[in-house]
């Protein structure tokens, strides 16, 4: 056991995330197995995996998100929401008002913006509690969606339409019979540049170190209150991203939802080796973690269970995961 | 100073508490604009559904106290209700139970709740607010599991129905009420003068001198998150009391206005401090905002605002409270 | 002489790499106040925490009452009447007095608490102890010398025959103290057995029978207070020690320049109008007992904590330092007392933590230059010795003395003119000890500024060119190294107003 850790390549991937591939790679077995013993239609599709990233995009920007909150101790209940709150205003902007549809995605980025300035400002400047002020938040979010669209859903344009359906090329493009996952690709060039900023950046150093002993940074001359509160808006603004995604998947938007998303985002954040109690965060963790949360949708879906049994799993997912990052900490102190 | 501490302890201030009587105050002008500003609002018939409105959210607040005075929260509490009240509807109308027993099913279900969360937070010792944040959903998605996604209609019993709002002759009277004035003057003899009350505040003041003073911690701190789940479940009654069928998986953001409710009532988020009629007067200012803001033109999407707004500040007083001490 | 009520015989406690009680010995007598003397870090608390169970001897004998007996826990200790009065108070700050005293023994009417009873009985205690407090009165609302006197009584209502009182004074007044003197007075007449941990020697003289002295984790011997003079103690707790390498006059030329002035500053109640100059080259030393305000003066200065008043002037240029990154832009660095709290992210690497102070400069565009951050905490931890396998061992796996050069090497990456070195060599084994001060030596003879705050004497009479003494928030004094001992120190920190 101690070899494999010891392995070069092991380390530079690092041992956690080999171990969570494996359960990824074992989950989808496993779902194809149970698929092909009930007679279901086969788990082993291109279709299936599509349905699964579609899944995993606005969850992933979700997820990468909240993981720099996460890492400054921190906690945001307010991204599902937020996201829907973008999609909704954003949406409601481009059909009802006619905005250019680029103008649209700026829209959406800037409404993540105001709630990651209103989280951040609170949290960090206030010293409010992140959780409790991000509920607040979480209700401000939809009731503002809803307001704003006189509680009416919001379809965006499918990739038919002639003048903007082309933002629907961000998540997947159709050449032929071939399928290519755009949305992949930037997702995976998002999570590097999140990477990069979590890990050769300034603010990401700062974010991180703060997370782990705010004091001391505070200390060394940093004015940690602007580098917390950031991460509160990279969230959001993240969370806006996501929305984008989202529509560009699921086409409709109603108002007063998007709270089940904020777990299974802080689940893949934590099953990727992120750490809730702040200092330590893995992007590459959280990818991962996000594509096994997807996978296990569309899987529970595939076996034919109702949607609520994620619900379940995912808590399950949160309670073991944070109950496993207590005990490694415990140990090492 | 001690002399104006002296002065300002006048028997009122003293016996209640002074956000408490702040929160009368409020109550009782936020009552009166809205009488001002509409007329429905001075309608028995809005008095009445505002009062209905307000039993479940009450039972609520009365157990996320608890959890709240240890320092810890309980998010399961909204969703948790739902789910209760639907398991309990489904061994009554699928099984053909009596309704008592699905009553008690449904408060042995928070219960068994109170127990997962408390043995979560006081003996795996995790963050309660992510291990009920987890519960939260865990209990979102039973309640659906259980009726494989469709809602609950409990039968419409005379008696059953009667349990909070008894109509005699023409008039119906808000016997809902009675019982929430009930729980909150039994818990209050419970936190104020009971072994187990004391030692709940001792936890939420400073669990380490409370366990240096021999005092079991862990058996107290899972005990107030019983009690929690314990009143969830009563929620879960007055729930289904009050509405006619429950739809699985709805609940979630109800817990915000019963931590909202305790909050604004005094109690502290950092624990050790709060009190049981606080809370009460928290859910109804809750209550009456709620009522009233529709009434003068605000439609009810601006609710979850509202709940939003009203945290934000009560959770800011706490604070600047917090720093004080 | 009263009878012999505990004794600890030949105990010895290692922990990993410390070697903190070696075979030490201690008596306690009924109806006498027993002082234990030492140093910082010479095994007090230690020993006082394995009689009250919160630590197992690993050799070694207790007899209590003439049974030996060893303690499963400190409530297990409570039971049988050993008690300890805490320096940080464990106290229930939102219930009731009454209700503190009582908790884990609520007095019962039924199933109901007795609340009006507890009072009573409280009331009843406090007046057998000639204490003047509310029983109804909510413990956060009670100062901190209430509070203490709280303690105490709750402590003899526990029936308890030994009381521990671990530097019961440092956070009292005058007053404050000179009732909890007649307190301990009261309960010396009638027959209670009291061990007393202080670091005031005028207290010691004051209140005690018998001073047991420990240093470095030995014990050192027992003598009668009034037939010993304070010099008597004071050799014995320092040792040869104190004689070790004195400066005798300061390295600073007359015409050195004054790179920080402070005037009149005041910081709560803890800094109360604190003026001084540093020169440049110069260690600074500030002494003083604890909880005399030296700490409170640096975070005031270096902007950690608001300051009410005061001029701070840099190279002759008056400043307005508001927080910590102020301090940091005019040259300022401070090392704190309190290393793992406010020192190091014990969670990072030494190579993240050296460079914490002063990321811009290892800035490529957007980007760290993680090779460059690199080689400059390597050139540190060469220059200072730190052992550490590589710089991107996280801190925490490094020791006391080590994790404190990596503090040093922040700021020296940072290159601070000014240095506030607090406590620098406070949990540091010996060799890392004298590494430190070469290093400190060094950083003046390179035209740096050190202000040096040191509980232990000989830390200041052998560091320092210069010394002041603050007592109470106040500065009581200043004087040269040339001029200074250590009789004369302790006179001026022990000047209150």
């Amino acid at each position: 056991m101690e070899k494999i850790k010891q392995n070069p390549i092991v380390k530079k991937i690092g041992f956690n995330r080999l171990v969570l591939i494996c359960v990824m790679i074992l989950m989808y077995l496993m779902f194809g197995a149970v698929c092909a013993m009930m007679g279901r239609a086969s788990f082993f599709t291109i279709k299936r995996i599509f349905n699964a990233l579609n899944y995993a995009y606005f969850l992933g920007f979700l997820a990468l998100g909240v993981t720099f909150v996460i890492a400054t101790g921190g906690i945001d209940f307010s991204m599902g929401p937020v996201m829907f709150c973008s999609a909704l205003v954003s949406g409601y902007c481009l059909t009802q008002y006619g905005v250019p549809l680029a103008l649209c995605i700026v829209i959406s980025i800037l409404v993540g913006a105001v709630f990651g300035m209103l989280n951040g400002y609170l949290v960090a400047y206030w010293k409010m509690p992140s959780f409790i002020t991000s509920m607040a938040s979480m209700m401000l979010a939809k009731g503002l969606g809803s307001v704003f669209t006189k509680t009416q859903s919001v379809s965006w344009p499918q990739i038919t339409d002639p003048v903007n359906g082309w933002y629907r090329k961000l998540v997947k493009i159709t050449v032929g019979d071939a399928t290519i996952p755009t949305g992949l690709i930037i997702f995976a060039v998002i999570s590097i540049i999140c990477a990069i900023l979590l890990n050769n950046t300034k603010a990401g150093r700062y974010i991180t170190c703060l997370g782990s002993n705010k004091e001391a940074v505070r200390l060394s001359g940093v004015d940690v209150r602007k580098w917390e509160a950031l991460a509160y808006v990279i969230c959001s603004m993240l969370a806006g991203v996501a929305a984008i995604f989202y529509v560009g998947s699921y086409s409709v938007v109603q108002p007063g939802l998007g709270d089940t998303f904020n777990n299974e985002a802080i689940a893949s954040c934590v099953m990727g080796g992120t750490s809730m109690a702040g200092g330590i965060a893995s992007i590459g963790g959280t990818f991962i973690g996000v594509m096994i949360v997807a996978l296990l949708q569309e899987g529970i879906r595939a076996v034919g269970l109702q949607i609520d049994y994620q619900y379940v799993v995912t808590g399950a997912i949160v309670l073991v995961a944070v109950y496993a990052d207590i005990r490694s900490r415990k140990r090492r102190n | 100073m001690a002399g104006n501490d002296k002065k300002s302890k006048n028997f009122l201030v003293s016996k209640i508490g002074g956000q408490q009587l702040i929160v009368l105050g409020v109550i009782v002008a936020l009552f009166a604009f809205f009488c001002i500003k509409s007329d429905i609002f001075r309608s028995y018939t809005t008095i009445l559904s505002m009062l209905d409105f307000s039993y479940f959210v009450a039972f609520m607040a009365i157990g996320v106290t608890f959890a709240l005075i240890t320092g810890g929260n309980d998010l399961s509490i909204g969703t948790g209700m739902v789910c209760y009240g639907i398991i309990g509807g489904f061994f009554v109308t699928k099984l053909g139970l009596p309704v008592t027993v699905g009553f008690v099913i449904t408060i042995l279900c928070g219960v068994l709740m109170g127990c997962f969360n408390g043995f979560l937070v006081a003996i795996l010792e995790l963050p309660p607010f992510i291990a009920t944040l987890s519960t939260m959903m865990i209990a979102r998605g039973l309640g659906s599991i259980v009726t494989g996604g469709s809602s609950i209609t409990w039968p419409a019993d005379a008696w059953f129905k009667n349990i909070f709002k008894i109509s005699i002759g023409e008039a119906k009277y808000p016997l809902g009420f009675v019982w929430v004035v009930l729980a909150v003057t039994i818990m209050t003899i419970f936190l104020r003068h009971t072994k187990p009350g004391r030692y709940i505040i001792a936890i939420g003041s400073n669990k380490e001198a409370t366990r240096l003073s021999g005092v079991n911690v862990i058996k107290w701190h899972m005990l107030a998150y019983i009690i929690c789940g314990m009143f969830t479940g009563f929620a879960g009654v007055a729930y289904s009391a009050t509405f006619p069928t429950i739809a699985a998986g709805s609940g979630a953001g109800l817990e915000l206005d019963a931590i909202c409710a305790a909050i604004i009532g005094g109690t502290s988020m950092y624990g050790g401090s709060g009190t049981i009629f606080g809370t009460l007067l928290g859910v109804y200012v809750m209550s009456i905002l709620k009522t009233g803001l529709p009434l003068i033109g605000l439609q009810a999407n601006w609710q979850q605002i509202i709940t939003g707004i009203v945290l934000l500040v009560a959770v800011f007083i706490d604070v600047v409270r917090g720093k004080k001490n | 002489m009263g009878e012999v009520i505990l004794t600890m015989k030949g105990i010895d406690k290692s922990f990993p790499g410390v070697h903190a009680l070696d075979h030490v010995d201690l008596e306690i007598r009924k109806g006498e106040v027993l002082a234990l003397m030492g140093e910082n870090g010479a095994g007090k608390s230690t020993l006082m925490k394995v009689l009250t169970g919160i630590y197992k001897k690993d050799e070694g004998t207790i007899t209590y009452e003439g049974k030996e007996i060893e303690f499963e826990n400190p409530s297990a200790a409570q039971e049988a009447g050993v008690i300890i009065v805490h320096q940080e108070l464990n106290m229930l700050s939102h219930l009731t007095v009454a209700q503190n005293i009582f908790i884990g023994r609520e007095i019962m009417k039924g199933s109901m608490i007795d609340d009006a009873k507890m009072n009573e009985e409280a009331a009843k205690l406090f007046k057998k102890l000639n204490i003047d407090i509310d029983p109804a009165e909510t413990m956060g609302n009670l100062t901190v010398g209430k509070q203490q006197m709280c303690e105490i009584a709750k402590a003899i209502s526990h029936e308890a025959k030994v009381i521990i009182f671990d530097e019961p004074s440092a956070a009292l007044t005058e007053t404050e103290i000179e009732e909890l003197f007649k307190i301990i007075r009261d309960l010396r007449d009638k027959g209670m057995a009291m061990v007393y941990i202080s670091h005031r020697m005028d207290e010691i003289k004051a209140i005690t029978d018998r001073v047991t002295v420990m240093r470095d984790g030995t014990y050192v011997g027992t003598i009668i207070t009034k037939d010993s003079t304070k010099d008597d103690i004071i050799n014995m707790m320092v040792g040869r020690v104190i004689y070790e390498d004195p400066k005798t006059q300061s390295n600073v030329p007359k015409d050195a320049p004054v790179v920080l002035k402070v005037e009149h500053l005041n910081a709560g109640k803890m800094v109360k109008d604190v003026s001084f100059e540093l020169h440049k080259g110069e260690i600074l030393g500030f002494s003083g007992l604890m909880g005399a305000g030296r700490t409170e003066t640096a975070r005031a200065l270096f902007g950690a904590d608001p300051k009410d008043s005061g001029d701070i002037y840099i190279n002759g240029q008056k400043v307005d330092i508001k927080s910590p990154q102020d301090a940091v832009k005019y040259g300022i660095g401070y090392l704190s007392e309190d290393r793992k709290r406010y020192g190091v992210v014990v969670g990072k690497t030494v190579a993240e933590n050296t460079t914490m102070a002063t990321m811009e400069k290892f800035m490529k565009g957007l980007f760290i230059n993680k090779k460059k951050e690199d080689e400059v905490a390597w050139t540190h931890v060469k220059a200072l010795k730190t052992k550490t396998p590589t710089v991107d061992t996280e801190v925490v796996n490094l020791s006391g003395g080590n994790q404190q050069k990596v503090v040093i090497a922040k700021w020296l990456t940072r290159d601070c003119d000014i240095l506030i070195f607090d406590e620098p060599t406070r949990g540091i084994d010996i060799g890392a000890k004298s590494e430190i001060y070469t290093l400190m030596n060094e950083l003046v003879a390179q035209g740096k500024s050190i202000i040096m705050i040191s509980s232990e004497m000989t830390e200041v009479l052998r560091m320092s060119d210069r010394v002041i003494v603050m007592c109470e928030g106040r500065k009581t004094g200043e004087i040269d190294i040339s001029e200074a001992t250590q009789e004369n120190i302790m006179h001026m920190a022990t000047l209150r107003k």
